[in-house]
C-alpha cells in the first residue's frame, strides 16, 4: 500500500507541471458559480420556502413539464422528418430549405415568441383573415401554455434537424440496401432499421431543445406562462426572496446535471454505431411532380413557421414604426450589445483555446476529466448562472468596499456587479462551450504526430501552439468567435439580472418595449439580433457541406 | 553507449494493457539498428519512450550518459536532441518544404545553408518553396528525413518508415536512405514489422514480442543463435520434432527441452547426421524449392527440398548443426 501510493506520488511529482496548474486554475474560475449553488442545496433553502412549495411550486414544475413534453414530441416530428427527407430524397427546392431549415436558430425564441403574439393578435393577420371568413369567428388565442409549446417548438427544432442530419448523412448506403434486400421498403427501412440506428443523436438534440426550453425567460413571461424559469425571476425581482431564487436555481441545476447524464449516456452509445465508412453514402432518390412538391411542402413547413413568418412580421413592424425611431438611442445601444459581445467571445476563444492547450499538455488524467466540468456552463440556464455569478460577486465586492475604506480610506462602488465585469464573467461561464467546442473539433483535425514532430524538432508547447497550431486553428478560432458573439447578442435572462443600470443591450430593448406593450417598436432590436444571427447560420451551413 | 535502456515498463489505460515490460536494451554511437514486431508488440512505444513522447510506469533511459525518462524525472521530448521520424511523415501542411526543414533551427545564414545541404542530401535540390502536398509519398519521405537530419540527432528514430510504400519502391528508398544514413553517421533505428526490412538495413536487430524483447543481435547471431522459437520463425517456416520423433531418427531427446529444424534442413542426402526410412507422399514444385510430404512413424510434415524426391520410401536425415535447441 505504502509503496503503492510512493509511486503514484511519484508519478504524481513528475507529471504535475505548470500545464496542470493552468488546467485547474482555469476549471475552477469557471465552475465557481455552479460549485456555490450546488452549496446552496446543502444549506438549505430560506424561510418562505414552504410557502412556495405549497403555492406555486407544484404549478411551475407542471407547467414546465407540459412544455418539456410537447416541444420533444413537436421538433421531433418537425426536425426527424426534415432532416430524413432532405438527406435521402431530392425534390424541388431541396438544396436551399437543406440550409434555410436551420435558420430559426437565427431568431432568439422570445422575438418569435413576440412575432407570434402579434400575429395572433386583433388586427393581426389571422385574425383579420378570419373576420373575412365569418364575422362571429372567435380570435384564435395563443397567448398561454399550448401556444408557447407551439412557439417554442418551431423555433428550437433545428436543433434536433441537426443532429440528425449528420447521422443521417453518414448513413452507409450497404445499411440500406442490405434492409432492402431483405425485403423492407422505404417506409419500414426508415422504422425499423434508421430510426433505432439514429436514437442517440436524436436523444442528443432533443436534450439541447430541453435544455433551451428550461432556459427560456423572455418568451414563457410574454406568453404570461409561469415556468421554473419564471419563478426564479419571480422570486427574485417580484417578492426580493433572494434565497427561495437561488435554491430555485440549484434545483434547476440538478435537473440539468441529470439531462446531461442521460446525453453523456447516449453520446457514449452512438460509438457503437456503424458510420459509412467502408460503404458508399446514401444516393438520394429523386422525387417528381406532385410527391416532389408534397415533400417540399412537408420540409418547408418548418422554414415558413420558424423563420419566414416571425421575420414577416417584425419586418412589418419595422415599416409601421419606421419613422418615430431614434436612431441616436438605437445606434448606441446596438454599439453597446456589439462591444459586448465581442469582449465576451474574444475572452470565451483566448480561455477556452488556453484550456484546451493546458488539458492536453497536462499529463494527469483527473484533472483533465476535471476539465471538462469547464464547459458544462452551456447547458445551465441563464438566470442560474446569473444567480451563480452575482451573489458571491456581491459578497466580493463588499469586501473590496470595506477593504478600500480601511486601507485607502476611498469610497469605490460595486467594482463586480455595479460594471460590466460581472455580466462578461457570467457569458463566459455560459458560453465557454460554444467557444470551446468548435476550437476542439479544429484541433482534433491538427494530428498530434504535428505537434509532436514540432516537440522532437526541440519546440515546446509554446513555441508549438504559435507555429503549428495557431496557424491550422484559425478557422475554428474565428468560427468560435462568431458562435460566442451571436449567443451574447440573443442573451436575454442572465442579462436582465446581471446587467448595470447605465448598460443597454438590443436583447434587453426588445423585451423591455415587449414588456411595456409597445411590441412595433421592439422590431428593430429584434431585426438587429436576427440579422447578426443569420451569419453564424451562414457559417454553420458551411461546416456541414465540409462535413 | 549512446542509450542504455534498464527494465522499461509501459501500460496503457490504467495498466489494462501492457504495452512494455522490463525492457533493457543498449545501443552504440553510428550503428544502425531495427526494432522487429508484429503490431501491438510493443515497438512504436517503445520508440516514443526514448523520444520522450510517452512516460514511462518503471524502468529508466539514459542517453549520452545521463538519466532523461525515469518514474520521477522527465526530460521533455523537446529537449532530448533525438530525431524521430514519424510513420505518416508529419510534415506541417501550412509550411514549405524549407520550412519544414527549417523548422527546428535557429534562423541564421547558417540554418539556410543547412537546409540548402540537407535538400540537397535527399536529392530535392529545388523543392524548397513547394508545400508538402504538393510532393509525392516518397519525397514526403525523404523531407521528413531531411527534416530529422537537419538538427544533427546523434540518435534517430524511424517508425514504420516504408509501411506506406510498394515493395518495389520499398527497395530502392530503403537503399536511399540507408545511404543517407551512412554519410552522416547517426546511430538510426527503424522500428519495423518487416523482418527483410531490418535484415537489409540493421548492424543489430532488436525482437520485440507482447512487450518483451526477447532478443537484440546482429542478424547473422540471430539467424544462427535464435533465442526462442519465435526469432527463429521470422526467417523459416519450423518444424518441431517430439522426443518420439527424434527417436526415430536415432537422437535421444532431453527432458524440458525443445527441438526444432527448419524445414529446408532436412533432406535426402546421404551426410547427414541423423537419418531415418520415411513414406513420401507427393511433391509439389513451389518455385524456389519443392515442397514435399512425407510420413514417419505415422505423422506427416513438409520438407523443402532443392530435388524432387521420387514417390515410395526414401531416408530422410539432418544434420547436429542444424538443430535449434530452446530450453534448459
Amino acid at each position: 500500500m505504502a509503496a503503492r501510493f510512493q509511486t503514484y506520488w511519484q508519478k504524481f511529482r513528475r507529471n504535475f507541471d505548470r500545464w496542470s496548474v493552468v488546467a485547474l486554475l482555469l476549471t475552477l474560475f469557471i465552475i465557481v458559480p455552479t460549485v456555490f449553488l450546488l452549496l446552496q442545496l446543502i444549506d438549505g433553502p430560506g424561510e418562505s420556502w414552504g410557502h412556495f412549495v405549497e403555492n406555486l411550486l407544484p404549478k411551475y414544475l407542471q407547467n414546465s413539464l407540459y412544455l418539456a413534453v410537447v416541444c420533444s414530441v413537436l421538433t421531433l416530428l418537425l426536425g426527424v422528418s426534415s432532416a430524413w427527407f432532405s438527406t435521402r430524397y431530392d425534390f424541388p427546392l431541396r438544396r436551399s430549405l437543406e440550409w434555410l431549415l436551420i435558420l430559426p436558430l437565427a431568431i432568439p425564441s422570445y422575438i418569435t415568441a413576440y412575432a407570434y403574439a402579434g400575429v395572433f393578435d386583433y388586427g393581426g393577420p389571422v385574425e383579420s383573415l378570419l373576420q373575412g371568413l365569418s364575422p362571429e369567428a372567435a380570435k384564435v388565442d395563443i397567448m398561454n401554455i399550448h401556444g408557447l409549446a407551439m412557439v417554442l417548438s418551431v423555433s428550437l427544432y433545428p436543433y434536433v434537424y441537426v443532429a440528425c442530419r449528420a447521422f443521417f448523412l453518414h448513413q452507409s448506403q450497404s445499411l440500406i440496401e442490405a434492409s432492402q434486400v431483405l425485403g423492407q421498403n422505404q417506409v419500414r427501412s426508415f422504422f425499423r432499421l434508421i430510426l433505432p440506428l439514429a436514437r442517440p443523436a436524436i436523444v442528443g438534440g432533443v436534450i439541447l431543445v430541453l435544455m433551451e426550453v428550461l432556459n427560456d425567460y423572455g418568451a414563457a413571461k410574454y406568453f404570461g406562462v409561469n415556468t421554473f424559469t419564471t419563478g426564479i425571476f419571480k422570486s427574485w425581482f417580484g417578492y426580493e426572496e433572494f434565497n427561495t431564487a437561488t435554491y430555485l436555481a440549484a434545483l434547476l441545476l440538478v435537473i440539468i446535471f441529470s439531462l446531461i447524464l442521460i446525453e453523456q449516456r447516449q453520446r457514449r452509445r452512438k460509438r457503437f454505431v456503424v458510420d459509412g465508412k467502408g460503404g458508399k453514402r446514401l444516393a438520394r432518390i429523386r422525387l417528381r411532380g406532385t410527391r416532389g412538391f408534397l415533400v417540399t411542402a412537408v420540409v418547408g413547413l418548418p422554414v415558413v413557421l420558424g423563420f419566414l413568418i416571425p421575420v414577416a412580421q417584425l419586418l412589418y413592424w419595422a415599416v409601421q414604426v419606421y419613422s418615430q425611431v431614434a436612431w441616436g438611442e438605437y445606434f448606441s445601444v446596438a454599439g453597446q450589445s456589439l462591444a459586448i459581445a465581442g469582449m465576451a467571445a474574444a475572452l470565451c476563444v483566448i480561455l477556452a483555446t488556453a484550456l484546451l492547450l493546458a488539458g492536453h499538455w497536462n499529463r494527469l488524467r483527473w484533472i483533465g476529466w476535471l476539465t471538462k466540468l469547464g464547459v458544462l456552463g452551456y447547458a445551465i440556464p441563464g438566470a442560474v448562472i446569473a444567480i451563480g455569478v452575482y451573489i458571491p460577486g456581491l459578497v466580493i465586492d463588499k469586501w473590496l468596499i470595506r477593504t478600500a475604506e480601511a486601507t485607502f480610506s476611498t469610497k469605490i462602488g460595486l467594482v463586480l456587479t455595479g460594471t460590466v465585469i460581472a455580466l462578461i464573467y457570467a457569458y463566459i461561464v455560459r458560453f465557454l462551450a460554444v467557444a470551446f467546442n468548435p476550437i476542439s473539433a479544429g484541433k482534433q483535425k491538427v494530428q498530434n504526430s504535428l505537434l509532436e514532430a514540432s516537440q522532437s524538432l526541440g519546440k515546446g508547447p509554446w513555441a508549438t501552439f504559435f507555429r503549428i497550431e495557431l496557424p491550422l486553428l484559425q478557422p475554428a478560432l474565428l468560427g468560435a468567435f462568431i458562435l460566442v458573439f451571436i449567443d451574447v447578442m440573443k442573451e436575454l435572462p442572465l442579462t436582465l439580472i446581471l446587467k448595470p443600470y447605465n448598460v443597454q443591450t438590443l436583447a434587453i430593448e426588445a423585451y423591455q418595449y415587449a414588456s411595456d406593450e409597445r411590441i412595433m417598436e421592439a422590431a428593430f432590436p429584434s431585426l438587429t439580433i436576427v440579422a447578426v444571427g443569420v451569419l453564424p447560420v451562414i457559417f454553420l451551413n458551411r461546416l456541414i457541406r465540409q462535413d | 553507449m549512446l542509450l542504455t535502456i534498464n527494465g522499461l515498463d509501459k501500460s496503457f489505460d490504467r495498466g489494462k494493457v501492457r504495452a512494455l515490460c522490463g525492457v533493457s536494451l543498449q545501443l552504440a554511437a553510428g550503428k544502425t539498428y531495427s526494432i522487429l514486431g508484429e503490431s501491438g508488440s510493443g515497438k512504436t512505444t517503445l520508440a516514443r519512450l526514448i523520444a520522450g513522447l510517452e512516460r514511462p510506469d518503471r524502468g529508466q533511459i539514459h542517453y549520452q550518459g545521463n538519466l532523461i525518462s525515469s518514474e520521477s524525472q522527465h526530460v521533455p521530448a523537446e529537449k532530448r536532441a533525438i530525431g524521430y521520424m514519424f510513420q505518416h511523415y508529419a510534415l506541417f501542411p501550412h509550411l514549405t518544404i524549407a520550412q519544414n526543414i527549417a523548422y527546428g533551427l535557429k534562423k541564421s545564414p547558417r540554418g539556410r545553408t543547412v537546409v540548402e545541404e540537407m535538400l540537397a542530401l535527399v536529392n530535392l535540390p529545388d523543392y524548397g518553396g513547394r508545400y508538402p502536398h504538393e510532393l509525392s509519398g516518397g519525397q514526403q519521405q525523404r523531407v521528413a528525413l531531411a527534416r530529422a537530419l537537419a538538427m544533427k540527432p546523434r540518435l534517430l528514430l524511424l517508425d514504420e518508415p516504408f509501411s506506406n510504400l510498394d515493395t518495389s519502391l520499398r527497395v530502392d528508398l530503403r537503399t536511399e536512405i540507408f545511404a543517407i544514413l551512412q554519410t552522416t553517421g547517426v546511430c538510426a533505428v527503424f522500428i519495423t514489422h518487416n523482418a527483410e526490412d531490418a535484415m537489409a538495413i540493421s548492424d543489430e536487430v532488436i525482437v520485440l514480442k507482447a512487450g518483451t524483447l526477447l532478443q537484440q543481435a546482429s542478424p547473422q547471431a540471430l539467424y544462427a543463435r535464435p533465442a526462442r522459437p519465435y526469432v527463429a520463425r521470422i526467417f523459416d517456416a519450423l518444424l518441431e520434432l517430439s522426443a518420439p520423433l527424434l527417436a526415430e531418427f536415432g537422437y535421444s531427446a532431453q527432458a524440458g527441452r525443445q527441438y526444432f529444424l527448419r524445414s529446408h534442413h532436412l533432406s535426402f542426402a546421404s551426410e547427414n547426421d541423423y537419418r531415418t526410412a520415411v513414406t513420401v507422399h507427393k511433391s509439389a514444385f513451389m518455385g524456389k524449392y519443392y515442397e514435399i510430404e512425407v510420413a514417419v512413424a505415422g505423422q506427416v510434415f513438409r520438407v523443402q527440398s532443392p530435388a524432387p524426391a521420387p514417390e515410395g520410401t526414401g531416408e530422410l536425415g539432418w544434420k547436429e548443426s542444424d538443430l535449434l535447441v530452446f530450453g534448459e
